[in-house]
């Protein structure tokens, strides 16, 4: 149990942890500003959009940053899934979470500093940092200025196609971020890729 | 009262009240539907025109005018013919007193008031002005044309448009309360001097004031609802800390944008698709309001099984695991 090996750069980790409590934050006040009702307990209407606005700038500042970062660290290679054999590797993914996992069995594609994320995780990751979140950016932004939104779409106001977008990739990274915090305990221990995210070390 | 005779008497009380059901020529000058008529109306009216519009300063039919006053009094044809006034003669209004020029020294006073015509609706304003926060230090500075010009003004159930309407209607308050000229003068008459408050200052809580009041009228926040069916609004401005300050009030699903501001908007495939306050929509899209509860439930079950499948997930795992150590140990 003593093999770790150097994985995750202090840029990678205070970016992590500053888009983890944006995403967070802009969860909570999303919802409450979705739901918002005189009789539901949420942030209230007003803070809530004060805030949600502020971290939403904040989040598209930190993605800019992940971007670029990517660029010249050449971290980006790591959302590449390989192939050949790209679909044969996730299925066994799958199958060892959905069976594996409870027998004991071991990870079938470990980390190693050539491959961080095994070929699910690269997809997945791939989709949401690259698809779902600049979605939610953009249309947040559009959000911010709806001047920029047309003025109308089949008779009906033109943000609406806008704010649906926004609404419903922001549930996509919530969930996604479910699943994510969850498979955060799937390590050798369950505290130990929380760990690995602050340290940088992963241990096997 | 028997009960045949009560719903009898229902019937005909609502028929008298309910907004638009006095046929047009229930009101003194109503536009007549004669062509003959018309075309005496639309003549009649053009003499006065021959002066009071642009062109007529442009091209003054006599040169014993004082031209600088004439240009205070320009009237837009095409303006008074979307008004509810339209079709009405202006002498209907405006008397004898100004057929000939120049006009009679006293013709500014048999101008006709509101109220000589719609004696019942005056009625019920006045009783709500009464209360209004202009009623109570300046009553005889406030008239009816105050706020409603009668050549232009038309009543929210027939411009139809939200958008159209907010203007409209935020313009009666807006020209006042942010024109130093105008509130400066009203004011001076207020028992202390009151600096314009700004209102883009006293709005600071609401984020992006100007998006709102393109989308909002004044009224929506500083009267109640209407009191009397007959009347889509209340006249009685309240008072500033009875406004209305809570956000969810329009932003949520009970908005009452849908019952105040959208009560006359065309219906849209916003309600076909089955979203909340679907009248909202054919003209903007409200955070909390418009929203549709299909999607929202769809979206609260995913979050409910997702959370589920993981607690389950978790669970077979910490068993499985139980089980494994105690098999090894
Ligand atoms: C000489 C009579 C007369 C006077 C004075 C008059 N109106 Fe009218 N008004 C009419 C007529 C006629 C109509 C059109 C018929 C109708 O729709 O009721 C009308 C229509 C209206 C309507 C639309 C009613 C509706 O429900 O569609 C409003 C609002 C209105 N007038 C307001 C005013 C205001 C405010 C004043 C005073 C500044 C005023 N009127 C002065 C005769 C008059
Ligand atoms: C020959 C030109 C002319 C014609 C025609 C004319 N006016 Fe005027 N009107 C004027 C001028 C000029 C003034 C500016 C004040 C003045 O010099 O008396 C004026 C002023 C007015 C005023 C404002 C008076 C005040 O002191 O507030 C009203 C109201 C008015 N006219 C109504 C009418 C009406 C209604 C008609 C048609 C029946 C009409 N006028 C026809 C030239 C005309
Ligand atoms: C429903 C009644 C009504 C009708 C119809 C009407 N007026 Fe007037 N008009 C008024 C009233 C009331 C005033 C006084 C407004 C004030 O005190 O500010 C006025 C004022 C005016 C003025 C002087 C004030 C100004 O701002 O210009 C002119 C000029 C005028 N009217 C022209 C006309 C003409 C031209 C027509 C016909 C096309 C017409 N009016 C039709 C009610 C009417
Ligand atoms: C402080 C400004 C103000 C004053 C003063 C004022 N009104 Fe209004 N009035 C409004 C506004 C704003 C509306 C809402 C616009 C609408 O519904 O078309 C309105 C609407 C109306 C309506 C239409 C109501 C309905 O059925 O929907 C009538 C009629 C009316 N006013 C008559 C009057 C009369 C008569 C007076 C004078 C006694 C008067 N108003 C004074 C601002 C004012
Ligand atoms: C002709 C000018 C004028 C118009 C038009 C006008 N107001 Fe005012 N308003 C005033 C003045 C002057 C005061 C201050 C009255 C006082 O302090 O007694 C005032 C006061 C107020 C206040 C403050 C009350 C308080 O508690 O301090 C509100 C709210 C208000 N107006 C709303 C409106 C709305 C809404 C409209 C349009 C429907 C409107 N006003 C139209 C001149 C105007
Ligand atoms: C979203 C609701 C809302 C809308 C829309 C709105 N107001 Fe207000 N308004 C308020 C509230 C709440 C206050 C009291 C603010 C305070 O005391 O902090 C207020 C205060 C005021 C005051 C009193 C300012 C003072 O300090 O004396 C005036 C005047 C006023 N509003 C006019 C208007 C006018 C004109 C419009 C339309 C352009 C308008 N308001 C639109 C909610 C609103
Ligand atoms: C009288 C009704 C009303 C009240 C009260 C109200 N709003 Fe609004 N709000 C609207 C409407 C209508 C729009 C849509 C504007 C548009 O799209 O043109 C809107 C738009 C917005 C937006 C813009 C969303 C976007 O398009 O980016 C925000 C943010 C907002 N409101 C926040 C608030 C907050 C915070 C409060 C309370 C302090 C509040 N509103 C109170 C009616 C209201
Ligand atoms: C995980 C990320 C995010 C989630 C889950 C999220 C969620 C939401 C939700 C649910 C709403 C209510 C929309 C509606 O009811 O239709 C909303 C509104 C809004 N969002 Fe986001 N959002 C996220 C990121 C962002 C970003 C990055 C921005 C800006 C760049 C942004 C800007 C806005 C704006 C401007 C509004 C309108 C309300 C306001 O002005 O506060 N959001 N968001």
């Amino acid at each position: 149990m003593s093999h770790r090996i150097y994985l995750l750069p202090p840029w990678l980790r205070i970016w992590h942890w500053t888009n983890a409590t944006l995403m967070i934050v802009l969860a909570v006040t999303g919802a409450s500003l979705h739901f918002a009702d005189p009789g539901l307990h949420l942030v209230p209407f007003s803070l809530a959009a004060k805030i949600h606005d502020i971290a939403g700038v904040a989040l598209l500042v930190a993605y800019g940053f992940f971007v670029l970062a990517n660029i010249v660290t050449g971290n980006w290679w790591q959302y590449v899934p390989k192939p050949p054999g790209v679909l044969a590797r996730c299925w066994k993914q799958i199958v060892f979470y959905g069976w594996g996992i409870f027998w004991g069995a071991p990870h079938p594609y470990p980390p190693t500093e050539e491959a961080n994320f095994n070929a699910l995780q690269a997809i997945v990751y791939w989709v949401i940092m690259y698809v779902v979140v600049p979605v939610v950016i953009l249309t947040g932004v559009v959000f911010l200025f709806p001047d920029l939104a047309p003025a109308k779409i089949f008779g009906l106001d033109g943000l609406l196609p806008v704010a649906m977008l926004h609404y419903l990739a922001g549930a996509a990274v919530i969930l996604f971020m479910l699943a994510h915090i969850y498979l955060g305990t799937t390590g050798v221990r369950p505290t130990s890729l929380f760990k690995m995210m602050i340290t940088g070390w992963h241990e096997e | 009262m028997r009960p045949a005779s009560k719903s009898l008497f229902a019937a005909f009380a609502m028929l008298a009240t309910a907004p638009g059901a006095a046929t047009a020529a229930d009101v003194k000058g109503a536009a007549p539907t004669d062509p003959a008529l018309i075309e005496k109306i639309r003549k009649s009216n053009a003499e006065c025109y021959v002066c009071h519009t642009e062109a007529g300063l442009k091209n003054p039919p006599r040169a014993d005018m004082n031209l600088a006053e004439l240009a205070k009094f320009l009237h837009d044809p095409k303006q008074f013919d979307g008004s509810n006034h339209t079709g009405m003669e202006c002498k209907v209004c405006h008397g004898q007193g100004y057929v000939a020029f120049p006009h009679a020294p006293e013709a500014k006073k048999s101008i006709s008031e509101c109220g000589e015509c719609h004696a019942t609706k005056a009625l019920r304003v006045e009783t709500q002005f009464k209360d209004s926060v202009h009623a109570k230090n300046l009553a005889d500075r406030f008239t009816c044309q105050t706020c409603h010009d009668p050549h232009v003004y038309k009543v929210a159930a027939k411009v139809g448009d939200p958008r159209k309407i907010v203007a409209q209607d935020n313009a009666m308050c807006v020209d006042c309360h942010n024109s130093d000229l105008r509130y400066g003068a009203i004011s001076a008459a207020l028992p202390t001097k009151k600096v314009r408050p700004d209102l883009y200052a006293t709005h600071d809580w609401l984020p992006n004031p100007r998006l709102h009041w393109s989308a909002v009228r004044c009224i929506e926040c500083h009267t109640p609802m209407s009191p009397v069916k007959s009347l889509a609004t209340s006249h009685e401005i309240l008072a500033k800390d009875k406004a209305e300050k809570a956000c969810v009030t329009c932003h949520s699903q009970d908005s009452v944008l849908a019952t105040r501001l959208y009560r006359f908007a065309a219906t849209n495939v916003g309600s076909d698709l089955g979203f909340a306050n679907a009248s909202v929509l054919g003209s903007a899209y409200v955070v909390g309001a418009t929203r549709h509860p299909l999607i929202d439930r769809a979206v609260i079950g995913l979050f409910g099984l997702t959370v589920l499948g993981l607690l389950g997930h978790g669970a077979v795992r910490i068993v499985m695991a139980f089980f494994r150590r105690r098999r090894a140990s």
